[in-house]
């Protein structure tokens, strides 16, 4: 597999960067599902782990939301406070912006962050309050950075939560501070958020070939990392759209170049690696990684043989939306998994595309629909597995269909070759697991068979 | 007592969540049901994604998806939009549409729009009604009870029979509270049972969010109260609501129906289980059954096991207004220090109990309950329990650190008894830990 650079991205897809020539599909009323935009710019954000997240209007958006997320830590955990100014009546009718400021001096003066990112929700945005200037005051007066993040619910998806997260550091971190001067410079992970640990298999692996990860963004990460994240020299996208765009303005605004890629299945991971030493132009690093890859590809390989005896020619209903759907297909293909059917509510025509490339002709597309229309898909197509978000777990376990989860809330890691020898054993336990049969079973006083005395 | 808060500009690491989110909640316990947030699609993404990650269930709900425009503009369009769109599709018995605190502010008047829908499709067999729920009020608490409320005005509307009704004096209405899980709310449907009443839950969360297979997947609520019988219930002879919240409803049903009521603020504990089934026994003349008086003995003759283990113990709790109160009354039972009870917001019954009641977050259990032994709240509460190296032991909502603590009763001397063995085992366990830990260091 040669390294080649990708460039024909869909830019005109909802999240990405440049100006929208095609507005976002609006939500449908009564068939919408999802989250707002304020859950997307947290996703983001909250794997920033020293920082403090403050939630500016009622208690809801963070008091249904803190703690919910996959994202893990080595360290600090300000992150995973839920702070928010818990707006009451009377702050929504004179005005909740001096709570904000009272909320951000009480953060930094019991907590010291290193910089304290703050919220707008809907209620906050609808009544006009300008937090911009708050945070700017305030930041300049407490001596550290107060980032205002514009990104209330109402505006949108999850994707242009992201998105819009992305921009904020871009304003407002990114380049602000800069590596001790000893500092070996490597890659800049982009979009991968620490989920499960995730990010963890992931720096081992690029480590034992020598390539040192600059700034995470934002897995597990550290703000004053973020501040210096200008001084990578490739930076990796990974499975993440709406961070397309800040990839593509760091490159035209310091020159950083970037690629697209994933850690899911040992293909997509080995390209990933070759890719960031080759984009680093250095020879003696793509020789180690070809080392590495190769000795880590056959050792997966002997590894996954007693799975693969098993997987093979299982079907699979993979429902992740978005870019995830055409890397894990990469993942599944590689332990003989069949993917009959694939979920594209939130893919664009590009995701699309690459899903297409990935799975074979007869695999339907699901658009949208929710749950229904998933298990119609299953049953059409006798799956043996449904492959989905946290969302839709249950909904599985209702129809008895064994069932792995691949979204945020996740427990397991499946990332680089470990994770796809993880993921291997997780449908094999869930495959064979004695549950299927025995729910399957009726009460024997139900059976028609009459008591023989 | 005494109602106080700590002075902090912030909440941090809060107990509450929104009032929508208890909405959705009593609507669970409803057959065929569809809540309906109007509001911005986060506002119904997030109580389901919560409230899925504590049942253990799929969970009904959907949302009008406002945008930026539309709640400037025509809110009601998107509301319009998702009702036929749940109708045309999942044909639901029973609608509830939750107002949020974006319509709210927005001044958005639902409630028209909903008469006139009625009107023009003429919605006949079902029920819909709506809510004003805004969070910036209230919590889960509130909004569940609220939720019941709109919910009964609306069948005594619909039912139309003021006064003129035929009364079930051996049916009784059953109001159980926000706090109660699926099994509580089994096991207070057992105990009225028991001595000879029929009796009617108005929402049953007991049959549709305890785990069954009977039905497989549906959009909407799978179990829970049926819509006949909810109008049925309006013949019953008595109201008996679990939890001071639930009086409110109770009320209604008093003022338009007459139908007397019996508020029990909780039914945890020896004395309130003593209370419930007197009252039981006083209004039907039965017996107690045996089997209560069993569990009572089993009951004290644990909490004598145990009261080694609690002596010289203290505790912090975190909780939701009604519950908190129900949970503080059974830790008085077992002669623990309570050295901090905190409440999501305040109601009057936290401002009437005898002891001093802090209305707070997380942060202020930890700060508050320093020390403490054990620390009872959601799952919220597990990070700064081992902060301060309290015991653990998950209760409310939501709980996500524990398989099946949505079936776990607290109700009733059985219930009772469970929790004081739980309680005292994690003591237990932290004792042991301290010791294998002090080896370790030496
Ligand atoms: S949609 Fe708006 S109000 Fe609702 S949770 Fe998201 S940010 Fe909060």
């Amino acid at each position: 597999m040669d390294p080649v650079r990708k460039v024909d991205f869909d830019s005109e897809a909802c999240g990405s960067q440049t100006p929208k020539s095609k507005p976002c599909p609006r939500p449908k009323p009564g068939e919408a599902a999802g989250g707002c935009s304020f859950d997307g710019a947290q996703i983001t954000l909250l794997p920033i782990m020293d920082a403090a997240h403050l939630v500016h209007g009622p208690i809801a958006c963070a008091g249904n939301s803190w703690e919910s997320r996959g994202t893990l830590s080595s360290g600090p955990s300000l992150s995973q406070y839920g702070f928010a100014t818990d707006l009451n009546d009377s702050d929504i009718i004179f005005g909740g912006e001096k709570k904000l400021k009272e909320s951000i001096d009480y953060i930094a003066g019991r907590f010291a962050p290193p910089a304290i990112f703050v919220y707008s929700t809907c209620v906050t945005a609808l009544i006009g309050e300008d937090m911009d200037a708050v945070c700017k005051e305030a930041g300049d007066r407490l001596g550290i950075p107060v980032i205002p993040v514009n990104s209330p619910g109402f505006v949108g998806s999850k994707n242009l939560g992201n998105r819009l997260a992305g921009d904020a550091l871009l304003q407002y971190v990114i380049g602000t501070g800069e590596p001790e001067p000893e500092t070996p410079l490597g890659v800049n992970l982009i979009g991968e958020y620490n989920i499960a640990g995730e990010m963890w298999d992931i720096e081992k692996l690029m480590n034992s070939a020598g390539i040192s990860v600059t700034s995470r963004i934002t897995g597990d990460a550290r703000y004053q990392e973020i501040t210096w994240a200008h001084r990578a020299r490739v930076n990796m996208v990974v499975c993440s759209r709406a961070l397309l765009g800040l990839a593509r303005e760091m490159e035209s605004r310091y020159g950083i170049p970037f690629f697209e890629g994933s850690f899911y299945g040992a293909k997509e991971t080995t390209y990933s690696l070759r890719q960031m030493a080759y984009l680093m132009n250095d020879r003696e690093m793509e020789r180690r990684v070809d080392r590495l890859t190769e000795r880590e590809e056959s050792r997966l390989a002997q590894d996954l043989r007693p799975y693969r005896k098993i997987l093979k020619g299982k079907k699979a209903v993979l429902y992740t939306g978005g870019v995830k759907s055409w890397s894990v297909i990469s993942a599944l293909k590689e332990l003989g998994v069949q993917v009959v059917g694939v979920g594209t509510n939130k893919s664009t025509e590009d995701d699309v595309r690459r899903i297409a490339d990935r799975v074979g002709d007869d695999t339907e597309y699901i658009p949208e629909g929710g749950a229904s229309r998933i298990l119609k898909t299953v049953r059409e197509r006798k799956a043996d597995i449904m492959i989905a978000g946290g969302r839709n777990m249950y909904v599985a376990m209702k129809e008895q269909i064994p069932f792995i989860d691949i979204n945020q809330e996740r427990h397991k890691a499946y990332a680089g070759y470990e994770g796809l020898l993880r993921l291997a054993k997780e449908l094999t336990y869930s495959l064979a697991n004695p549950i299927w049969k025995l729910a399957a079973s009726s009460a024997p006083w139900d059976k028609e068979v009459p008591y023989d005395r | 007592m005494t109602v106080n808060k700590r002075k902090k500009p912030a909440s941090v690491n809060p107990i509450k969540t929104g009032q929508s989110l208890g909405a959705v909640l009593a609507l669970q316990g409803c057959y065929r049901a569809m809540p309906l947030i109007h509001g911005s699609q986060g506002c119904s993404a997030f109580p389901k994604a919560l409230l899925t990650r504590h049942f253990r269930e799929p969970i009904a709900v959907q949302t009008s998806a406002l945008q930026e425009m539309d709640v400037i503009f025509d809110a009601n369009r998107n509301l319009e939009e998702a009702l036929n769109i749940v109708l045309s599709k999942h044909r639901p018995d029973i609608i509830g549409i939750i107002g949020t605190e974006l319509t709210d502010v927005a001044g958005v008047d639902y409630a028209t729009m909903l008469k006139s829908y009625k009107r023009e499709r003429n919605l006949r067999g079902g029920l819909a009604f709506s809510v004003v729920l805004p969070d910036f009020r209230g919590s889960l608490e509130s909004g569940f009870s609220g939720a019941v409320e709109a919910m009964i005005d609306e069948m005594i509307q619909q039912a139309g029979h003021r006064g003129s009704r035929t009364v079930n004096t051996r049916q009784i209405t059953l109001l159980p509270g926000s706090f109660l899980t699926p099994a509580d709310v089994m096991e207070l449907k057992e105990m009225i049972s028991a001595f000879g009443f029929e009796v009617i839950a108005v929402p049953d969360i007991s049959t549709s969010l305890s785990g069954h297979l009977l039905t497989g997947f549906s959009p909407l609520t799978r179990g829970g109260v049926p819509l006949d019988s909810m109008l049925q219930s309006l013949q019953s002879g008595l109201t008996i609501a679990v939890g001071a919240s639930m009086e409110r409803p109770a009320r209604r049903l008093h003022n338009a129906l007459g139908t007397p009521y019996k508020v029990f603020s909780g039914a945890m504990g020896l004395k309130a289980s003593d209370d419930l089934l007197h009252f039981l026994h006083q209004i039907s003349g039965e017996p107690v059954p045996l089997r209560y008086c069993w569990q009572r003995e089993n009951l004290l003759d644990s909490m004598l096991d145990a009261h080694f283990q609690f002596a010289g113990m203290s505790v912090v709790t975190a909780l939701e207004p009604d519950h908190l109160h129900s949970v503080s009354g059974w830790l008085e039972e077992l002669g623990v220090e309570q050295k901090a009870l905190i409440a999501s917001y305040e109601t009057p019954v936290v401002a009437g109990m005898e002891r001093e009641v802090w209305i707070g977050d997380m942060d202020d259990a930890e700060v508050l309950g320093k020390d403490a032994d054990l620390w009872i709240s959601n799952s919220h509460g597990m990070a700064g329990a081992a902060r301060i190296g309290a015991a653990f032991m998950p209760a409310g909502f939501p709980v996500w650190n524990e398989l099946g603590a949505y079936m776990s009763a607290s109700v009733g001397y059985r219930g009772a008894m469970d929790w004081t063995n739980k309680a005292g085992n994690l003591l237990m366990q932290r004792e042991a830990g301290h010791r294998e830990s002090s080896i370790r260091h030496r």
